[in-house]
């Protein structure tokens, strides 16, 4: 069997493993007030990690698609031009990453690394990546009324894709692995063997947050149908679009977009570094070509962009999935309450002529 | 473990000479300095697809590859219209750029083997077209009836002239050319596109014909429903899309339109095509 308990008071020697196996761990904190972050490990903070904890905003995507990533070096002078590609990767680990968030990296896998061409940085970060997945069981602390996973079906327990998955049975965490990476840790004394009751006091445990969860019900599969077939109408298009102050929030805090711009900017002297930067749809300066053109410049074609993108059959085949994983972020970051659990219910209103 | 290709790699090229094309318009003519990448790019690339320039320090743009694979010759026609566009009109010979590609899925011209063929241009639409028109006459047989129609602003504004001066002379393909405003040494045509194919000796028909249609969204919108008056269906008119893109490899989601990325899906879509995906051109 594939999983093991640990002693409650050892959870967090899971991340002093990992460093010593010559990982980077990134791994939870506590800010002021509500707000929580996504840090580095070091011998100075590591006591002040939090398994539970309200999810942070900036999610753990950004150590597989940085917000700013250099991709190359590009020297040129009289003898010619040197281009060289960035290669430096240094093995990585994230520590309490989310069940939504373990989805979002699903969904970016699928979609960085499984079509015609292939992102070597995108991969190469993937590769030495290690994610060792909380479930969220607190229900004071980890899930919140926007969560809506159990709708978009990656949550609260994710089935897959990560290499250790943590979840607190009270006295003791529950541990499987869901690689070989992952089950080569076992190897440590920490590790104990789990028993039957374990597993039985884990399902219980779930069956109760689940209950827990405010949004239950979201309406996907109709927002899909409406979305694919052309269903939903121009007007509704543009009271979504109204709502929407072009902020980028959404795109900013969303586990499964993927779009980045590409910018040159000099470094040392005679030397140029190329970086891709995220970006984001909600902006007007997206789809606007050199010389001013903008096919998409109002603004509820770009929303309605945004949920095409996200929600449109053709794309739900192409990458097995809706782009959403149900994390709640948009909702919460958006100030015109057109984040997605939202628009998905506007969509279906609007169908059902309400 | 094999080792992805890096996409985004612009491969070193270097500029052999410019060519002033028409007002801010210029014929860059390259090859890249690794003659194996050379010899690549060439076996690869078809009528119809575009490449990514890098000019370093301003940035990287889609470029259409105005060259026939049957020339053996690498060009870009390019206007200066944005910082790293400008910065490549600055360039003279010997100057070294990047380039990667050949992306898009091109005209595909196996599949209109035995068809006539109307290419249909203006201004600087013509930068695409002129790939498969040169490719078109290079293999000659493979065609029915070969017809261009090009116009422009003004007869300054028409490019690529040696090329039409020579086609004005050959019974391979009838050539042509139109202005809306003549100057004192013009002595063709006046007329938007649309006028040439009520000429007298025009004899434009829908039957088994396709036809390549590219050029400013006003001159596109007049010439399809010229074409659909002479009984051209959505799916016999063709043409090419542009969008800002950043990658060129369906990663960067700049040009996704509808269910289509121009960059992997196009830049080449039948108008039937184009009326779904729901965007302006």
């Amino acid at each position: 069997m594939r999983a093991r308990i640990i002693q409650r008071e050892s959870v967090l020697e899971i991340i002093d493993i990992l460093r010593r196996e010559g990982y980077d761990v990134a791994a939870p904190f506590r800010g002021r007030g509500r707000d929580t972050f996504f840090d580095l490990v070091t011998d100075a903070n590591k006591d002040d990690v939090r398994v539970h904890l309200p999810n942070p905003y900036y999610p753990p995507k950004r150590f597989v698609l940085p917000h700013i990533e250099r991709m190359m070096n590009i020297k040129c002078d009289d003898g010619g031009c040197c281009v060289q590609p960035e290669t430096d990767v240094t093995p990585l680990a994230v520590f309490g990453i989310r069940s939504c968030d373990v989805a979002g990296i699903q969904h970016l896998d699928r979609f960085y690394l499984d079509r015609d061409f292939k992102d070597v940085y995108y991969e190469r970060r993937r590769d030495n990546l290690f994610l060792v997945n909380v479930v969220c069981t607190d229900i004071e602390n980890d899930i919140d009324e926007m969560c809506f996973c159990m709708c978009a079906d990656t949550g609260p327990a994710a089935r897959g894709h990560f290499d250790l998955q943590l979840m607190d049975l009270g006295e003791v965490f529950m541990v499987v692995a869901g690689s070989a990476k992952g089950e080569k840790l076992f190897e440590h004394r920490i590790f104990e063997k789990a028993d039957a009751a374990h597993v039985e006091k884990r399902r219980e445990i779930l069956a109760g947050v689940r209950r827990a969860f405010k949004k239950k019900v979201s309406w996907f599969s109709a927002a899909v149908r409406l979305v694919s077939r052309g269903g939903v109408s121009e007007q509704t298009w543009e009271e979504i679009g109204n709502r929407c102050l072009e902020c980028g929030g959404c795109t900013y805090v969303c586990p499964a977009c993927t779009c980045f711009t590409v910018s040159d900017r000099c470094s040392a002297a005679g030397e140029v570094e190329r970086v891709r930067i995220w970006d984001s749809c909600a902006l007007s300066g997206y789809t606007r070509m050199a010389g001013g053109f903008n096919p998409r410049k109002a603004v509820h074609d770009r929303r309605n962009r945004r949920f095409f993108r996200k929600l449109a059959h053709y794309f739900v085949q192409r990458e097995l999935s809706v782009a959403c994983v149900g994390c709640g972020r948009c909702e919460n970051v958006c100030h015109g309450n057109i984040g997605m659990p939202s628009v998905v219910e506007i969509l279906r209103r609007s169908s059902a002529g309400m | 473990m094999s080792v992805t290709e890096n996409i985004y790699e612009p491969k070193p090229a270097v500029l052999e000479r410019v060519v002033d094309e028409i007002d801010e318009v210029k014929t860059f003519y390259w090859r890249f300095i690794d003659e194996s990448e050379q010899r690549r790019f060439l076996e690869r690339f078809e009528p119809g697809q575009f490449a990514q320039v890098s000019i370093f320090g301003h940035g990287e743009f889609p470029a259409s590859l105005p060259p026939s694979p049957t020339e053996g010759e690498l060009f870009f026609t390019v206007r200066k219209v944005g910082s790293a566009t400008s910065a490549m009109h600055e360039m003279g010979p010997g100057a070294v750029f990047g380039v990667r590609g050949p992306y898009g899925n091109g005209f595909k011209m196996e599949s209109y083997a035995g068809m006539n063929l109307v290419f249909v241009a203006g201004g600087i639409g013509m930068i695409p077209l002129r790939s498969c028109i040169v490719y078109a006459l290079a293999n000659r047989e493979m065609f029915g009836d070969v017809k261009v129609f090009y116009g422009a602003r003004e007869p300054r504004g028409l490019m690529y002239m040696p090329l039409w001066r020579e086609y004005e002379e050959s019974k391979d393909v009838e050539c042509h050319l139109t202005v809306d405003k003549a100057d004192a040494e013009w002595s063709g045509h006046v007329g938007v596109v649309g006028s040439l194919f009520k000429k007298r000796d025009v004899n434009l028909t829908s039957k088994n014909t396709v036809a390549f249609v590219c050029g400013p969204p006003v001159m596109f919108r007049f010439v399809i429903r010229d074409l659909k008056t002479l009984g051209f269906s959505d799916s016999q008119i063709i043409s090419t899309l542009e969008r800002y893109m950043k990658c060129g490899v369906g990663k960067c989601g700049h040009c996704c339109i509808g269910v289509a990325y121009v960059c992997v899906d196009g830049p080449v879509f039948t108008y039937k095509q184009i009326k779904q995906l729901g965007e302006d051109i």
